[in-house]
């Protein structure tokens, strides 16, 4: 089989460049464990704290904070570093805690606390987020003031008792539900989402990058050397194709194992996510080769690579979940193959899907893959054999 | 040094019949600015956050409109917007559309159950705008509490004379009890702003990004001529050596500049990024291309083939734009991805712009160009040093 020969040595070429075992195998793994790392949680705004006071107060304010679903809380040593902090953008907004705030609250003083904000930020938002935490806790300390002033007892007393009822009364219970259904399921694994995203882009990547080994096959006049041998076009585009296709196939094949045994990837039904990397690396390898017919100068085609892959990334959805974006969005991102990819691991993945549910998805793909590759035919038909 | 600026001149004249560096150097950059910029909106940048509530009050005691009054005052503080209607299925269908993130309700006897029993405001959120219900909770949270401090110091100022809370007590009372809720005070803080807008982000990390690579095509220059063996021959031509190697860093330099420029320029006309005053932008990006040319000197030095120099070059300048928060910014806090950062160039420019964004004056960019000055000269001494080696043999 010539056409497999032909494949071999693309491959083998490939990985003859020891920097592309860094993008093709190490990158991915690293981007997604990344990626996984700082949104797979979920983004909640972030409430910078600094306890200045150091109190049993202020403690139990920090604690009151920490107990909020709704924001994370990053301490902070110091006022400086929380302003800047908020200023930079890495907290949402601070509570500053100042010293002598215990020791104003034993005495029945008002407490002032500092609300750290910017003037563009979500800070005044978090507000009653703070002054719920911080009138929790203050209750009893209010109770116990009013009721030292009404009767002239002393505040030590009042404030004993008045912790002693607040234990006693349920007080009003705030019931919070959810309506609808999530865009992204509880069961979702911190890696989940961000893994087929990185799939599909990368073996997009690889894919098109290897266009450029294509133009240095035309330009050092191998393809004419092969030509010049007892081989017809038709064996040496098969070749070529096949080349590009296997090389994004294996790194498909490696992500999907890697981040399987490595941070417990969900794929979903194997043989349909095998079939949806299968349409997927043809259509890569399509691409690839429409571009190395295309281009005359591997350094341009490069950087169109980069540029293509990156953006048809980004719209097709490999970067942002489509469902985030507008309607109109997402119809042009329809128009990308990524799309079609994410779609259809969605299907398998968040709902459990097979083959069958698959098939519409398959079909846009493979279709993308007929057009592209023979489209691709033609040109590099016309092209090698153009003297 | 006439030589030096003949070398980098001819190389220039090459580049630019070659259309790659175009590509790499404003191509790139500019649509993928705009594509990130399109895709992820606001989700990283500096922006607010909107909170649209209803409230459906089916008690209309004294105690519900008191809270109708909170969210008023909110409303008015432009905190949220708040909207009333008329029953619960009405406000459901609100937020299952969308149109709210979160609706409050109260239902009918809440004002009774306060004074005895177990009185329940409803939080009933859109699933996928967890913050907005969240905060939702916490304000009816920090009304709620209002409402059992009165009570609490009412039961507790009884307790102390030893008599029963009846409506006799409460109104003998002095002060109005409701007053023991106020025990704090939040004082605003206001911070400047050092952080750029989600258009502006995207224009800068992918404008210090692809400058990377486009600084490449002058040093990569000096291995492709020692391929192709026309640098011997210049060894022969009666110029230093220096003046071969310092065309080469200048036309990187030039290229750098050059593309940076041009995105500036680019992406405040045609996507409205706003880099801040020109003074600081420039003492940046000269830094930047610096550093820039610095580091892939340093590659080149010690790549054998201009190849191997472009894809280690590639494998360093994508390693450090992902770290440096190019794509999307790494790292919470004051956490380890955060400090990493700051080891590359990539953090610094950002940071520096960052710094001039808020309407600061230009000075306030002077740390990040010392800092990356400081990238600049570390990698760029490494690489004249490592360079002078390779070319004595």
């Amino acid at each position: 089989m010539k056409a497999l020969a032909i494949a071999g040595i693309n491959v083998r070429r490939l990985f003859r460049d020891r920097s592309n075992i860094f993008f093709v195998f190490v990158f991915p793994i690293a981007l997604i464990l990344l990626i996984g790392a700082q949104f797979g949680g979920g983004i909640d705004p972030i409430l910078g704290v600094n306890d200045d006071a150091g109190g049993s107060i202020s403690d139990a304010i920090v604690d009151q904070l920490q107990s909020i679903d709704a924001v994370d809380v990053a301490i902070y040593d110091d006022l400086d570093a929380l302003t800047s902090a908020v200023e930079r953008g890495h907290a949402n907004a601070g509570v500053f805690l100042p010293a002598g705030m215990d020791q104003a609250a034993a005495t029945g003083n008002p407490v002032e606390i500092s609300f750290v904000v910017r003037p563009d930020g979500f800070g005044p938002q978090l507000r009653s987020v703070i002054g719920a935490a911080v009138a929790e806790v203050m209750k009893p300390v209010g109770a116990a003031r009013f009721a030292s002033l009404e009767s002239g007892a002393r505040f030590d007393e009042t404030l004993e008792s008045a912790r002693a009822l607040a234990i006693g009364d349920p007080g009003i219970t705030i019931n919070v539900s959810t309506l609808g259904e999530a865009l992204f399921p509880e069961s979702l694994g911190r890696f989940d989402l961000g893994a087929s995203q990185q799939l599909v882009l990368f073996v997009f990547i690889t894919a098109l990058s290897g266009s450029a080994a294509l133009i240095l096959t035309r330009q050092l006049g191998v393809s004419k050397r092969m030509l010049s041998t007892p081989t017809p076009v038709g064996t040496i585009l098969i070749g070529e194709s096949l080349g590009r296709f296997g090389v994004a196939l294996v790194q498909g094949i490696y992500i999907m194992a890697a981040t399987l045994l490595v941070f417990g990837v969900d794929w979903g039904d194997p043989l349909g996510a095998l079939l949806i990397l299968v349409a997927f690396s043809a259509v890569g390898a399509g691409a690839a080769m429409l571009m190395g017919s295309v281009f005359s100068n591997d350094q341009q085609a490069g950087g169109v690579s980069i540029m293509a892959s990156l953006g048809l990334a980004a719209l097709g959805g490999a970067m942002v979940p489509i469902e985030l974006f507008s309607p109109t969005l997402q119809r042009v991102a329809h128009l990308t193959p990524h799309a079609w990819a994410i779609d259809a691991f969605a299907e398998l993945v968040r709902r459990g899907g097979t083959v069958v549910d698959i098939l519409p998805e398959l079909g846009v793909l493979s279709l993308y893959a007929v057009v592209l590759l023979s489209l691709a035919a033609w040109r590099l038909r016309v092209v090698i054999t153009r003297s | 040094m006439p030589a030096a600026l003949r070398i980098a001149g001819k190389d220039l004249k090459l580049r630019a019949r070659d259309r790659s560096v175009f590509i790499i150097g404003i191509g790139a950059p500019l649509l993928l600015a705009f594509i990130f910029d399109l895709i992820f909106g606001g989700a990283f940048g500096a922006g607010g956050l909107t909170l649209e509530y209803g409230l459906v009050d089916e008690d209309r005691s004294e105690v519900s409109s008191a809270f109708s009054s909170v969210l008023d005052d909110l409303q008015d503080q432009q905190i949220l917007t708040i909207q009333t209607f008329p029953d619960t299925d009405s406000a459901r269908s609100a937020v299952e559309d969308g149109d709210l993130d979160a609706f409050f309700l109260i239902e009918a006897g809440f004002g009774q159950e306060v004074a005895i029993g177990s009185p329940q405001i409803g939080v009933v959120g859109d699933i996928d705008a967890p913050t907005a219900t969240q905060i939702a909770g916490a304000i009816a949270d920090q009304f709620s509490t209002g409402v059992e401090a009165t009570k609490l110091a009412i039961l507790t100022t009884a307790g102390v004379a030893g008599v029963p809370p009846t409506p006799e007590f409460i109104t003998s009372l002095e002060g109005d009890p409701s007053s023991a809720a106020f025990t704090f005070q939040l004082t605003d803080e206001s911070a400047a702003t050092r952080q750029l807008d989600s258009t502006t982000y995207y224009a800068v990390g992918m404008a210090i990004f692809f400058m990377f690579f486009t600084v490449q095509f002058g040093v990569i220059g000096l291995l492709e001529e020692e391929r192709e063996g026309t640098l011997t021959r210049l060894f022969a031509a009666p110029i230093s050596r220096w003046s071969v190697v310092l065309g080469k860093a200048i036309l990187s330099f030039a290229l750098g500049f050059v593309s940076m420029s041009v995105l500036v320029i680019a992406t405040s006309l045609l996507m409205g990024a706003d880099w801040g005053p020109p003074l600081g932008v420039i003492l940046l990006v000269l830094a930047a291309v610096a550093a820039g040319t610095g580091l892939m000197g340093m590659v080149a030095s010690f790549a054998r083939t201009p190849e191997g120099a472009g894809n280690l070059g590639a494998i360093i300048a994508v390693t450090l734009g992902l770290l440096g928060g190019v794509f999307f910014p790494l790292g919470q806090g004051e956490d380890l991805l955060s400090k990493l950062s700051l080891i590359t160039p990539h953090a610094w420019f950002i940071r520096g712009l960052s710094d001039i964004a808020g309407g600061a004056a230009w000075t306030a960019a002077i740390p990040s160009t010392l800092a990356l000055l400081g990238f600049a000269m570390v990698t760029g001494t490494l690489g004249w040093m490592l360079m002078r080696r390779r070319l004595r043999r």
